[in-house]
């Protein structure tokens, strides 16, 4: 009778240390996002700790229509302080292995730098911008409708934007004179 | 600024903190150093200066050349307006007035025919210079990178300097022109490598465009006198001359349309830039 009711102990005990390890458990693991999907709403601040929270569960393959969608909506509510924000979103998707510094860096000064990160290159003017003149030039462009998006709509930053857009100009008349210039052959 | 203008003061008035004269020594290479600035871009040697000058003086012999010619072919075409010749080429007075501007007009392209090459010349060399300085100093030392850094003044420190007017000379005399570029190059000591990569392009494509038309023109005005002269003989006023002429305007004294004015700034925002540590 004793080794019996010891061993229905040891059992029970068992049970129990069983049961309790998986509730722990249950507990700690987080929820997994059933769907990822970009916030909704106005409030930047609420939308960038959905997103924080949805990259942290699975939706980090959605990091780029996340990062669109927080551009909308910062829209919203323009101001100097959004580009704090941004860049405090970034460094985090950065620190959480989401982007890499460089990554990070250049969607940064590709919204709120003055910088156009399309001209980044290892090579001269001649022998690597020139041969793809047409493409660098539309990639700027491309980059100027951006920084008006950061730097005008979300930041309200007009100065920063007009040395962009003054940059933009420069830039293309002095890339079309040194590519007239390198000639065809370099 | 040499170490001499740095450790001069300091020496007299004493180091603050009591550091030995050594260890300043130590330091003030190390600060000279860093406030140094970029090498300038050798973009206008005094070669390339003197031909826009000899260009100039060039354009402005063509100008005064034709000036009279071409201001007596208003004149006349004004009259063969105002006497509503247009539909009425049988009427003495109105062969008369077309004779006369089809004269005018021969005279003009012989003129034209005699200048033009010696400023086609005085152009090609001066594109040619440039050319040569902007494929090496701004197409082959350059990333596309470094070249936008040296226009936003990093390299140079210069931030808020007043920025040269980009292209945009229509209205405005070919010897006008090459006056105000002159003027831009000559006193351009005190100016940075972004101001002269910007003049330097403004002027070289400048130059391109004016060296094609003139060698447009040229072709054309060979073929333009056999047909006045034929015309002579019919005393016509044709399409082609009008044309001719505007082309002739159009180098002299540049095209009707109004320059289009940059952007201008917004109104300075009170400083209290943000400076991301993501800023490139």
């Amino acid at each position: 009778m004793k080794k019996i009711s010891k061993g229905r102990t040891v059992a029970g005990i068992a049970f129990m240390t069983i049961t309790a390890t998986l509730l722990v458990a249950c507990e700690t693991t987080p929820e997994r996002s059933a769907v990822c999907s970009p916030p909704k709403g106005t409030n930047l601040d609420q939308a960038i700790s959905k997103t924080r929270f949805d990259m942290e569960t699975g939706c980090e393959g959605h990091f780029d229509s996340y990062f669109d969608n927080l551009l909308a909506i910062a829209e919203g509510d323009p101001k100097k302080e959004n580009k704090a924000v941004f860049s405090d979103f970034l460094l985090w998707a950065n620190n959480e292995g989401l982007l890499s510094k460089r990554q990070a860096r250049q969607m940064y000064s590709r919204y709120f730098g003055v910088k156009y990160v399309s001209l980044a290159s290892d090579y001269s003017v001649c022998s690597q911008t020139c041969p793809r003149q047409d493409e660098v030039m539309r990639a700027m462009r491309q980059e100027l409708t951006d920084k008006e998006q950061g730097l005008l709509k979300i930041s309200d930053d007009r100065r920063t934007y007009y040395r962009a857009s003054q940059l933009f100009q420069e830039s293309e008349l002095v890339l079309e004179a040194a590519c007239e210039a390198c000639g065809p052959d370099e | 600024m040499n170490i001499a203008t740095i450790w001069r003061p300091m020496i007299s008035t004493g180091w603050p903190g009591g550091l030995p004269l050594a260890a300043c020594l130590l330091l003030f290479p190390l600060a000279s150093h860093s406030v140094s600035r970029a090498p300038t871009i050798k973009l206008f040697p005094t070669t390339v200066l003197e031909e826009i000058k000899h260009t100039g003086h060039v354009a402005q012999e063509m100008e005064s050349g034709l000036q009279s010619v071409i201001g007596q072919l208003d004149e006349q075409q004004k009259l063969y307006i105002e006497s509503k010749c247009e539909g009425n080429e049988g009427d003495p007075g109105c062969e008369q007035i077309s004779r006369q501007l089809g004269k005018s007009y021969l005279e003009m392209l012989q003129i034209m025919g005699d200048r033009l090459p010696d400023m086609e010349t005085a152009v090609n060399a001066t594109s040619a210079s440039l050319e040569k300085r902007i494929r090496k100093e701004l197409g082959q030392k350059n990333t596309s990178w470094t070249l936008q850094e040296m226009l936003i003044g990093e390299a140079t420190g210069a931030r808020e300097e007043k920025r040269p007017a980009l292209r945009g000379r229509s209205g405005m005399r070919l010897s006008d022109r090459f006056r105000q570029y002159y003027n831009l190059v000559a006193h351009s000591g005190g100016q940075s490598n972004s101001s002269l990569a910007v003049i330097a392009s403004d002027i070289y494509l400048d130059m391109q465009e004016t060296s094609h038309l003139i060698a447009r023109t040229q072709e054309e005005i060979t073929r333009a006198t056999l047909m006045e002269q034929l015309n002579q003989s019919f005393g016509t006023i044709t399409p082609e001359m009008q044309e001719v002429v505007a082309g002739v305007k159009t180098i002299l004294f540049g095209e009707d349309n109004s320059v289009i004015p940059m952007e201008a700034p917004p109104s300075l925002q009170p400083d209290q830039e943000y400076e991301s540590p993501l800023t490139l």
